[in-house]
């Protein structure tokens, strides 16, 4: 997973099936220092994130357990989704 | 899943059997992605009838699998929208810390889609048929 920033919002009206009503955000990385990295991640959405919110991001098959855990959601396109929205950090 | 913008159209006669009905779209990624690969280019399946100049999500790795709804297909990249618009939030560029990384994004999408860097919102088009 990755730390990053909530930056915008990604609208899609023609979308792969399943993915209806499926917000995409915008998250730009941040490294362990908390600086942003200049890298782009659009990730979906299920926690309600807001524009500016600090939030976690899992790839790859942790992304589809965030939108329907199991075995099976492999039917799922999804490689990166929200897994947190993140309040402080130590 | 990254953004990019679709620049072709692949033709194969001769494929997987898995992939006979496939449709193969060439993307240039336009944004600063993650994770990173080191291609300019990339060829992803389309199951949403994108056309050649439309924004797009692609979604990157073993989840592209589920493109034309099956785990067994021979696939890596695959497109999972049609980008309407992007809502940028102004703030963040300002945030501390935010600069230079969020900034240089924010650059990034503008340039690739051929915005002024006072407006996010994108007219729709579907321009000219892109550069290799």
């Amino acid at each position: 997973m990755i730390r990053g920033t909530v930056i915008g919002q990604v609208w899609a009206t023609r979308k792969a099936r399943g993915l209806d009503g499926q917000t995409l955000l915008l998250v730009a990385a941040r490294d362990a220092e908390g600086r942003a990295t200049g890298r782009l991640v659009v990730a979906s959405d299920t926690l309600d994130a807001r524009a500016g919110e600090d939030v976690t991001v899992a790839f790859g098959s942790g992304a589809r357990n965030v939108l329907r855990p199991g075995p099976d959601n492999r039917d799922l396109l999804c490689d990166a989704a929200i897994a947190a929205i993140v309040e402080g950090a130590g | 899943m990254i953004l990019g913008r679709v620049i072709g159209e692949v033709w194969a006669t001769r494929r997987d059997t898995r992939l006979q009905r496939a449709k193969l779209l060439v993307i240039r990624p336009h944004a600063i992605y993650e994770p990173a690969f080191a291609t300019r280019h990339l060829v992803a399946t389309d199951d949403v009838d994108a056309g050649v100049g439309d924004d797009v999500i692609v979604c990157l790795g073993a989840p592209a699998r589920a493109s034309a709804g099956s785990n067994d297909m021979p696939v890596d990249a695959a497109v999972l929208g049609v980008v309407d618009r992007i809502d940028l939030q102004p703030d963040a560029m300002t945030a501390p810390g935010a600069a230079p990384g969020i900034k240089r994004a924010f650059d990034g999408i503008r340039a690739a889609r051929g915005e002024p860097a006072s407006s996010a919102r994108r007219a729709p088009s579907r321009e000219g048929s892109g550069t290799l």
